[in-house]
């Protein structure tokens, strides 16, 4: 049994005073989820160094019940969260967000949960977004990407990597030509959300797609954000059965 | 571990063993008292009394003698004991034709009181049984010890119930005309039963070893595999890299390398080269990752089994993917599509980009390796320029899928 009791780092090193926010409201509170000390370590570097002070790390946790009380303690806007973890009740990540259920930020508004994973395995990426993290990227990820990556889900917005993005074509059979009749059809994807998809899993960043689909932005967040949806609401088995049956590499 | 079983007697009593200090003859006595918490005294007391009584004091511990494992003196630990429960039947088994022949003896005239004899060896053998039973460290012997060899076990046990069969035969038998085979039958019957009650923990005890022994054996054989694995590749690797930590390129492509070689290990399982559309795909990337150090993101979504097309694409988006990490800036990645008219293929990197037209004419990589080899095979090539990078498209027409085969 890990003791939760030999302290969870809370480290409340908050930055030295409010003034350090850019543009229009502060900056994001993080908090770091990895049972590795070392990659913690890394992330943090990497962070501070792309961000400026655009994101406050408020504290870190390398187990389950750590991650759960050091959330419920901070309230961060955003959580950095890896899909392996101890303690709990063995389902890492999913037991994180699990346990901070109805915890809001300062602002109000729900903690956010951006999963980081070393693991490509189908079962894990599927478990944790189905759990309610908001996006999924690898740990290769850049530093900037990275940065971006937690800007966007703290404003709500979904992150695919282009990994995640084939899963999603794969698992509701976009990629074998199956389309939705009506958006709102959970089961399989929209014509459009198809076309975001397969652009993600281009290699294409949110600009880029818009820019090759003539839309905006906000648009191409908008259904990414739908897609996300689906991959949470959705019970078309192929899903379950994809993920168990297949892994991603 | 180890499942619930009676209440343990004192833990603090040293096990059952013969020839310890102090011992005048084989040391049974002495050992006897030990683990009783008696006086030696008292039991060679016992025995000679039980000796003048038609014998049975000395059969006693003679059969004591030859079931009580002597003391070792390098160990004291408990689990070294090596009787079991098979030895003591067959201990037991060779008392009862002892005690056969001891009264084949009295019927030739030899007057050796079995009517005492008897029932005092019995009831010493089977005190024997049931304290070994309930003895602690016999319990353990059992579960660590004996671990090694549950069959062995098994088949001695075998082995004692028959003797005790035959040796209970014999006895009955030994004066008894036909008419009482009958009531021999009887007895033997009654005997098996108290045999079988008095053997039942040993024997369920004997499979939830051999059942333990199996599950442990396999999860060794697991461990031993993921440690030589390890050993073979993560960390031959960090050595390399440790070696290497002034070249950071060789490093990157080392780590890389070794990345995908465990995951591959750890989510696919053992799987050999693949004769699949995306298992090749995944191989030609692996390839240009380990030439060149760039990782590449290949992302692949169905899969088909690979044709001659299939290989021709194949190679073609290993061209795309070589040029991508030659002239292209990372993150490069790579998509391909299987679907069901067509297979597409998407390399991009983020590099400046170039011009087919400025590329010279007698470059034949991207001409005839990329847009000739997908021309020829049916297929198309496109070379976009994008604002960062650029990207490489192929697609390739599924013709002659069985489509219209079988519906």
């Amino acid at each position: 049994m890990t003791d939760s009791t030999s302290g969870p780092s809370a480290e409340p090193r908050r930055s030295a005073g409010p003034a350090g926010g850019a543009g229009s409201r502060g900056p994001i509170r993080l908090v770091l989820v990895d049972d590795h000390r070392m990659f913690r370590s890394g992330v943090r570097t990497e962070l501070d160094e792309v961000s400026g002070n655009r994101l406050d790390i408020v504290g870190e946790a390398g187990t389950v019940d750590q991650a759960v009380a050091v959330i419920r303690e901070q309230r961060p806007d955003v959580v950095l969260l890896d899909v392996h973890l101890p303690g709990g009740n063995g389902r890492g990540g999913s037991d994180v967000i699990a346990g901070c259920a109805g915890v809001n930020t300062e602002a109000g508004g729900p903690v956010r949960f951006l999963a980081l994973s070393v693991s490509d395995a189908a079962e894990d990426v599927i478990a944790v977004i189905r759990a309610g993290a908001r996006g999924y990227v690898t740990k290769t990820i850049s530093g900037p990407e990275l940065g971006g990556a937690i800007v966007r889900v703290a404003d709500g917005d979904a992150v695919f990597s282009p990994r995640l993005a084939g899963f999603v074509l794969d698992a509701f059979g976009a990629a074998a030509g199956e389309i939705a009749e009506v958006d709102e059809e959970l089961d399989r994807l929209s014509a459009r959300e198809r076309e975001v998809m397969r652009l993600i899993a281009r290699g294409y960043q949110y600009k880029e797609v818009a820019k090759e689909l003539f839309i905006s932005v906000k648009t191409v967040e908008t259904h990414v954000s739908s897609v996300l949806r689906k991959l949470q609401l959705s019970s078309r088995h192929e899903l379950t059965a994809w993920a168990m049956g297949r892994r991603l590499l | 571990m180890t499942s619930q079983r009676p209440e343990p007697p004192a833990a603090s009593r040293p096990p059952l063993r013969r020839g310890g200090e102090g011992s005048l003859l084989a040391g049974v006595s002495q050992g006897l008292g030990d683990h009783l918490g008696l006086h030696p005294f008292a039991i060679r007391a016992l025995f000679v009394a039980m000796t003048a009584i038609g014998g049975a004091g000395a059969l006693i511990y003679a059969f004591l003698w030859a079931t009580i494992e002597p003391v070792d003196e390098q160990d004291a630990v408990p689990l070294e004991r090596r009787t079991s429960p098979g030895a003591l039947l067959v201990a037991g088994g060779a008392v009862v034709v002892m005690i056969g022949v001891l009264g084949f003896l009295q019927s030739q005239g030899l007057n050796l009181r079995l009517d005492i004899t008897i029932p005092v060896l019995v009831l010493t053998v089977g005190a024997v049984f049931i304290w070994a039973q309930l003895d602690t460290s016999g319990r353990q012997r059992l579960l660590a010890d004996q671990g090694g060899s549950p069959q062995k076990a098994l088949g001695r046990l075998v082995i004692g119930a028959g003797l005790a069969v035959v040796g209970l035969v014999a006895l009955t038998t030994q004066n008894a005309d036909l008419g009482q085979l009958r009531s021999v039958a009887a007895a033997v019957v009654v005997a098996l039963i108290g045999v079988g009650l008095l053997a039942a923990p040993y024997l369920t005890r004997l499979w939830r070893n051999l059942r333990e022994e199996q599950a442990a054996t396999a999860r060794a054989t697991e461990r031993a595999d993921i440690a030589a694995h390890l050993h073979d590749s993560v960390l031959q690797t960090l050595a390399l890299i440790q070696r290497r930590a002034d070249d950071p390129t060789q490093v990157a492509r080392l780590a890389r390398a070794q990345e995908r070689e465990l995951r591959s290990w750890l989510y696919a399982g053992p799987v050999g080269p693949a004769a699949t559309l995306a298992g090749a795909v995944a191989a030609a990337g692996h390839d240009v990752e380990d030439l060149h150090g760039v990782p590449i993101e290949v992302i692949i979504t169905g899969d088909r089994p690979l044709d001659a097309d299939g290989q021709a694409l194949v190679n073609a988006l290993r061209e795309a993917m070589l040029n991508a990490v030659r002239h292209g800036e990372p993150p490069v990645s790579a998509y391909v599509e299987v679907g069901g008219r067509s297979v597409e293929a998407f390399v991009r990197d983020h590099g400046e980009g170039f011009d087919l037209d400025a590329v010279p004419s007698d470059r034949l990589g991207v001409r005839e390796s990329i847009l000739g080899r997908m021309d020829r095979h049916g297929g198309t090539a496109r070379l976009r320029r994008l604002e960062h990078g650029t990207e490489v498209s192929l697609e390739l027409p599924l013709s002659h899928e069985p489509q219209g085969a079988d519906s």
